[in-house]
C-alpha cells in the first residue's frame, strides 16, 4: 500500500444504494458527519440501474438522481466510492474503526474532470455489464451516464496498454501505476446498507443452467426497457428480433428450497407486472404472459396496479414452470401443469423468457464485521417488531435489503428508521461524554 | 463571477431541456425546443440533457452561472413538485439566488398527454412562457420562522409510542394524544405477533412503560385534537380530554375494573392503562413544532350476510377469534369456545380487501377496499398454527386467493401450516366460498367452494366455525382531515407527498405520517415508518428555525388605501389592518403575516387597487407568461 489515511466521522454508512443514501441524508441533515463507503465506482445502487419503478411508473433515474446529487453535495457527507471494506471492529466503547481499501481507478480522482476523452479515444471494446453485457463499453470509461462521481476508471484486465487515454487526457489524470490506498475510517455508529444481488441465472438445471438462448434475468430486462439502455428498444438478445411473445417465470429464484432460497423475495411479482406494463407500451402487439404461484401485490397501490395490468390484457397463468427448453427458431419452450384447466401438462413457446429471479445478500459479514446473520443469510434483526434496524452489535444498525428482501418504498422507510436509531445512539454517547 | 444577486438590468436566461430518459424526448422534439428557445428575447443559452436532475445535468447549469453566461434559469422537465428543490439547490450552490429560476412542466403537462408535433409546439409555448416570467423574476429570500422544540404525536398505538419515544430520546419535547383510555392500539388486541411468535403483551407493555416514564413525554389519554391553527414550527392545538363514552372504551374499562389492576399496568385485549380517566371534560392548548399522525386503522366490518356474517353466530371476524382462543387453556384435544367443541374451523381470506368493482358490493358511502391489507394472510396462518399446535384435534381449512407471506420468516410459517395439515382451498374472486347453514348433519355450517387447486372441483365441507380474515381500513378521522386540510388517497388512507421521495411527509409542511394511517402495514413496518417520521421531525426542529418558501403576499404600501378587502378574503387569516401614520394622518394599511400566508393569491384578485402581489408569482409575471403563450 502506497499511502494510508485516517479520518473521523460521527457515522459510517456501508453501501451507497438508496438505503445507504437515505440513511446518510437523514443523519447529515441533523448535522452529523457521515462517511459513505461504496464498493462500486458510482453511488446509486441497484435502483439507478432500473428503468421505471412501481407503482407510480416514475423513471428510476428521476427518483434516484436527486438523492444521489443531494448526498454528493451535502457538506456533512463524504463519499468513498470504489472502496472495499476490509473490517469493522469496535476500538473502544465509543469508537468503531473501519479498514477500507480505495481500489485504484488508474485515473486520479482529483484531476479527472469527467470529459470522457479517454473513453472516446480508447480502442478496446468489451461487453458492458452495466448494460447486461448486451452492448459494449471501452476499457477506460465513466461507469454510466448519470454516475456519481463522474470519474473515469480503467478496466486493467482488458486494457491493451496502448497509452492513448493518457495521451488524450487534458488534465494528465491517467496513472497506470496508481496503487491501492488504505483508509481507516473511525465513527461512533454505523449503518449497514449492503443490499442484494439476484439469485444466479444458471442455478437451476430444469431451467437450462443459463445456457438457453433468449432466457434473460429480470435486471437484464430492466436494461432493455431503460431509456438509455443498450438498444434503446426491446430486442431479444440472440438475433435482434423484436419479440412477439414474452413470458415471465415467477419465483424462478425464490420460494425454492432446492436453491437454498426458501423465502419470498417480495419484489418479483411487482417488477414483473411493471415490466409487463412497460413492454405492452414498447411492443403494443406483443403477447405477455406471467406464470405465477401467488401474486403478492401487497404494498400501497400495488393490488390496483395488478388489476390494471390484468385489464390491459396481460395474461396471468397460475402455474409453476417445471422445465425450460430451447425450441426452434431460438424460441423458448415452457412446460407446466395447467392448474386452471384439467391439470394436463402443457407446453408453450415464447420468443423471449424473463426469469423473475430473487434476492440474496450482496455482502456477507463473516470475518469482516461481527454482526450475526439469520438462516436466510441476511443480517439478523433481533428486535424485528419494535426496533427493526437493530443488529446484535451495539451501535451498528441495518437498513434495506441487507436485512431481508424489500421494495424501494419499504427500504426508504427503513433507512429513515436506521438513521433515527443511529442519531439517538449518537445522542446517548454525546450525553455520556458531556457528563 | 458576476454578482448574480443584484437585479441585473439585462436578464440573461439559460434554458435547460430534459429528455427524461425518453419520457419527454420520445414525444417532444427537444432539439427543436432548444432551437426555438434560443431565439427568444433574453435567452443566452439553451441546452438539452438526458437527465437534467442528474449531477452532469446540474453541473451544466452551474457552469453557465459561474461563467457569467446566465443570471436566470429555466428548466423544462417534469412536474416542479418533483425537482424544483433539486434545481434550486444546484443554483444556490453555484452562488446565485435560487429564486431566479422558473420551471416549465413539459412531462406531466405535455409529453405524457400529447404526442407528435402538438407536443413539441406546446413545449415551445411553455418554455417561452417560463422564459418571459424568468426575465421578470427578482431575487427572494426564504422566510425564517422560529420552531418550537416540541412535537405532537396523535395516536397511542405502536407507531405513536415508537415515534414519541424516539423523538424524546432525540431531545424533543413530546405530547402523545390518544383518544381512548389505553395505549397500545390494535397490537394490544393480538395474542402473539407474526412471525416471531412473541407475546404482544411483552412488546407493548415495556414500550408503553418507557413512554410513560419518560420525563420528556406528556401523555394525554381520553383526548382529541379539537382545534388547529398555525404553521410548521408554531402549531397550536386545542386538546379536549373527556370521560370515555364509546361502547368499545366502556367495555374495556369494565374489563379493566374486573381485573383489579392499577394504573401503570397492562391488560391483554385492552392495552396499557397509564392514568385514571377524567370525570369531567377539560380543554387545554399546546404549542408544538411538528405533528406526527399515528391514527392507525380499524378492521373491516363485514356486511350482514357476507359469508353468513350476523346470520349465523358461528361466523366471526379474526380479531374476535384471536381474543376468544387466547382465553382457552391449551390442553390438547379439541378447541372449545363457549363450551362448544370446534372440530373444524374455516378461515376465509380477503374479507374486505382486494375488492373488485362490479364484483363486490360497496359500503354505505360507496367505498370499495381495492387494496390488499397485507397482514391478514400471515395473521391467519399464525392463528391456524397456534390452533393446530395447542388443539391438534381441531382441523383447520383455509380459503384464499393468493397467499401473501412476503415478509421475513413468513414463508416458513406458510410451510409450517402445511406441515400441520392445514387444508388449503383456492378460490377466484368471481366464485367466492359460500357459507350456509347445514341441513342436519354433524356440523352447523357448510362451506362450498370451487377449488382451483383441484382443477375447479366443487368442494363442500362441514365446519363448526367460520373465521373471516377481515382487512384494514383507516380509522375514521374525518374531523382531523377537514380541520387540518390533509390529503387523502382514493383508498381513503392519508396520502404522502411521494412514495419514494418524501414517503412520510404530507403536503402540509410539518405534518408527518407514521404507520397504518398511511397504508396497511405490519408491526415492524409501522415501527419503521414511525422512526422515519420521527427522524424527519427531528431534522425539521433540530435547527431551532424552519425556512419557508417566500411565495407569499406582499403589500405595496404606496398603493394600499386600507380598504380591508384582502383581510376579509384571506382564508387563513394571514392579513390584518394596521394603523400607520402618513403625512400626519392616521391611516390603515394591510399587513401580511408571511408565516401564515399560503400564497393562494385570493387577496390579489380582491384588491381594488392592485396593491397586493404574491412574490415570485406577480401579476406582471403572469401577464408576461400569457403574452408569451399567445405569441408562441
Amino acid at each position: 500500500m502506497q499511502t494510508h489515511r485516517e479520518m473521523n466521522f460521527d457515522a459510517l454508512v456501508v453501501g451507497g444504494g438508496i438505503a445507504g443514501l437515505q440513511a446518510a441524508l437523514d443523519l447529515a441533515d441533523q448535522n452529523f458527519k457521515v462517511a459513505v463507503v461504496e464498493k462500486d465506482a458510482s453511488i446509486g445502487g441497484k435502483m439507478i440501474r432500473l428503468s421505471k419503478v412501481f407503482p407510480t411508473l416514475d423513471c428510476a433515474s428521476c427518483i434516484t438522481t436527486p438523492k444521489m446529487a443531494a448526498s454528493a453535495h451535502h457538506e456533512n457527507i463524504t463519499l468513498f466510492t470504489y472502496c472495499d471494506l476490509k473490517s469493522i471492529s469496535r476500538e473502544s466503547d465509543t469508537v468503531l474503526a473501519a479498514r477500507v481499501v480505495q481500489k485504484p481507478r488508474y485515473v486520479e480522482a482529483d484531476k479527472c474532470i469527467g470529459c470522457r476523452q479517454c473513453e472516446y479515444g480508447c480502442p478496446v471494446h468489451v461487453p458492458d455489464p452495466e448494460q447486461g453485457n448486451f452492448s459494449m463499453r471501452k476499457a477506460i470509461y465513466i461507469p454510466f451516464s448519470n454516475a456519481i462521481p463522474q470519474i473515469a476508471l480503467m478496466d486493467v484486465e482488458n486494457c491493451s496498454l496502448c497509452g492513448k487515454c493518457a495521451k488524450v487526457c487534458p488534465t494528465g489524470a491517467v496513472n497506470y501505476f496508481q496503487q491501492p490506498e488504505e483508509l481507516v475510517i473511525r465513527a461512533k455508529t454505523a449503518v449497514l446498507a449492503t443490499g442484494f444481488r439476484l439469485t444466479p441465472l444458471d442455478q437451476k438445471p430444469e431451467y437450462g443452467k443459463g445456457k438457453i438462448l433468449n432466457v434473460i434475468s429480470s435486471l437484464d430486462m430492466e436494461r432493455l426497457l431503460a431509456p438509455h439502455g443498450p438498444y434503446q428498444r426491446v430486442l431479444r438478445p440472440s438475433d435482434g428480433k423484436e419479440p412477439d411473445a414474452i413470458a415471465y417465470v415467477q419465483c424462478a429464484g425464490s420460494r425454492d428450497k432446492t436453491l437454498g432460497v426458501s423465502y419470498c423475495s417480495r419484489v418479483c411479482c411487482m417488477y414483473a407486472i411493471k415490466q409487463a406494463m412497460l413492454l405492452s407500451g414498447a411492443l403494443p402487439l406483443a403477447d405477455i404472459t406471467i406464470y405465477y404461484m401467488d401474486i403478492r401485490a401487497f404494498g400501497k397501490g400495488y393490488e390496483q396496479f395488478f388489476q390494471n395490468a390484468k385489464a390491459m390484457g396481460i395474461e396471468f397463468v397460475k402455474a409453476k414452470i417445471a422445465k425450460i427448453e430451447q425450441a426452434d427458431n431460438q424460441s423458448v419452450r415452457l412446460r407446466y401443469e395447467d392448474q386452471e384447466g384439467a391439470g394436463a401438462v402443457m407446453e408453450r413457446e415464447h420468443d423471449l423468457v424473463v426469469l423473475s429471479l430473487g434476492m440474496v445478500p450482496e455482502w456477507h459479514p463473516e470475518g469482516i464485521c461481527p454482526v450475526g446473520c439469520d438462516t436466510d443469510a441476511f443480517i439478523r434483526t433481533p428486535m424485528s417488531r419494535l426496533s427493526p434496524t437493530l443488529t446484535d452489535m451495539e451501535g451498528v444498525f441495518v437498513a434495506g435489503v441487507a436485512a431481508g428482501p424489500k421494495d424501494i418504498v419499504d427500504t426508504i422507510a427503513e433507512a429513515g428508521a436506521a438513521a433515527m436509531e443511529a442519531s439517538n445512539y449518537l445522542n446517548k454517547l454525546n450525553k455520556k461524554a458531556a457528563a | 463571477m458576476a454578482d448574480n444577486n443584484q437585479k441585473d438590468p439585462e436578464p440573461k436566461v439559460g434554458v435547460y431541456i430534459c429528455h427524461c430518459g425518453g419520457n419527454i424526448s420520445d414525444h417532444v422534439d427537444v432539439a427543436k425546443v432548444a432551437q426555438e428557445a434560443e431565439k427568444l428575447t433574453g435567452v443566452s443559452v439553451a441546452h438539452t440533457n438526458m437527465f437534467m436532475c442528474s449531477d452532469p445535468g446540474q453541473e451544466l447549469i452551474q457552469k453557465d452561472i459561474k461563467d457569467g453566461k446566465i443570471n436566470r434559469v429555466v428548466v423544462a422537465s417534469c412536474a416542479p413538485s418533483l425537482h424544483e428543490l433539486t434545481f434550486r439547490s444546484a443554483i444556490k450552490r453555484a452562488g446565485m439566488n435560487p429564486y431566479l429560476y422558473d420551471h416549465a412542466n413539459i412531462r406531466e403537462q405535455d409529453s405524457w398527454v400529447h404526442h407528435g408535433d402538438p407536443a413539441t409546439e406546446k413545449a415551445v409555448a411553455l418554455v417561452a412562457a417560463a422564459v418571459s416570467k424568468a426575465r421578470h423574476l427578482e431575487p427572494l429570500e426564504p422566510i425564517r420562522v422560529d420552531a418550537r422544540n416540541h412535537a405532537t404525536v396523535i395516536g397511542g398505538g405502536v407507531a405513536g409510542l415508537r415515534a414519541a419515544l424516539d423523538l424524546s430520546r432525540r431531545g424533543i419535547q413530546v405530547a402523545l394524544v390518544e383518544k381512548s383510555p389505553f395505549l397500545g392500539g390494535r397490537v394490544a388486541h393480538l395474542n402473539r405477533v407474526n412471525p416471531t411468535g412473541e407475546k404482544a403483551a411483552d412488546l407493548i407493555r415495556p414500550l408503553a412503560e418507557a413512554v410513560c416514564n419518560d420525563a420528556g413525554i406528556q401523555v394525554y389519554t381520553c383526548s382529541r385534537v379539537v382545534r388547529f391553527e398555525g404553521y410548521v414550527g408554531n402549531f397550536k392545538l386545542g386538546l379536549k380530554r373527556q370521560p370515555p363514552e364509546t361502547p368499545e372504551d366502556l367495555a374495556k374499562l369494565e374489563k379493566w375494573a374486573e381485573s383489579g389492576k392499577k394504573e401503570g399496568d397492562y391488560l391483554p385485549f385492552a392495552g396499557y392503562y397509564p392514568q385514571k380517566v377524567p370525570n369531567t371534560a377539560e380543554e387545554t392548548e399546546i404549542s408544538t413544532g411538528a405533528i406526527v399522525f399515528a391514527t392507525g386503522f380499524k378492521t373491516y366490518e363485514p356486511r350482514k350476510g357476507e359469508f353468513g356474517f350476523q346470520e349465523n353466530p358461528e361466523v366471526i371476524p379474526l380479531p374476535a377469534f384471536i381474543e376468544a382462543v387466547a382465553k382457552e387453556k391449551p390442553k390438547g384435544g379439541t378447541l372449545t369456545l363457549n363450551g362448544r367443541p370446534i372440530r373444524r374451523v374455516a378461515f376465509i381470506h380477503c374479507v374486505g380487501s382486494r375488492q373488485i368493482p362490479g364484483l363486490h358490493e360497496p359500503d354505505d358511502q360507496g367505498n370499495l377496499n381495492e387494496y390488499c391489507s397485507r397482514t391478514c394472510c400471515s395473521a391467519t396462518l399464525q392463528a391456524a398454527i397456534e390452533i393446530r399446535e395447542a388443539f391438534p384435534e381441531t382441523r383447520v381449512l383455509e380459503y384464499y386467493r393468493d397467499i401473501r407471506t412476503y415478509g421475513r420468516g413468513q414463508e416458513d410459517q406458510y410451510e409450517r401450516a402445511a406441515d400441520h395439515h392445514v387444508l388449503f382451498f383456492r378460490y377466484e374472486p368471481e366464485a367466492p366460498p359460500v357459507v350456509e347453514r347445514a341441513a342436519g348433519g354433524t356440523y352447523p355450517l357448510t362451506v362450498t367452494v370451487k377449488d382451483t387447486l383441484t382443477f375447479g372441483e366443487t368442494v363442500e365441507a362441514g365446519v363448526d366455525l367460520v373465521v373471516l380474515a377481515v382487512g384494514m381500513e383507516p380509522n375514521p378521522i374525518q374531523d382531523l382531515i377537514e380541520m387540518m386540510k390533509l390529503p387523502v388517497g382514493a383508498d381513503r388512507f392519508l396520502q404522502e407527498v411521494h412514495p419514494k421521495l418524501r414517503p412520510v411527509e404530507l403536503a402540509n409542511t410539518g405534518i408527518l405520517l407514521a404507520g397504518t394511517c398511511q397504508a396497511p402495514m405490519d408491526m415492524g413496518e409501522a415501527c419503521n415508518a414511525a422512526q422515519a417520521a420521527a427522524v424527519k421531525a427531528a431534522t425539521l426542529l433540530s435547527k431551532g428555525y424552519v425556512e419557508l418558501d417566500p411565495f407569499v403576499a406582499k403589500v405595496n404600501e404606496e398603493k394600499c388605501t386600507g380598504t380591508g378587502a384582502c383581510v376579509s378574503a384571506c382564508p387563513v387569516e394571514a392579513i390584518t389592518l394596521k394603523e400607520a401614520e402618513h403625512q400626519g394622518k392616521k391611516i390603515q394599511r394591510a399587513r401580511v403575516n408571511p408565516a401564515l400566508c399560503t400564497g393562494c393569491g385570493i387577496c390579489v384578485a380582491e384588491c381594488p387597487n392592485n396593491a397586493i402581489d404574491v412574490m415570485g408569482w406577480t401579476l406582471k409575471q403572469y401577464e408576461e407568461m400569457v403574452d408569451a403563450i399567445v405569441a408562441a
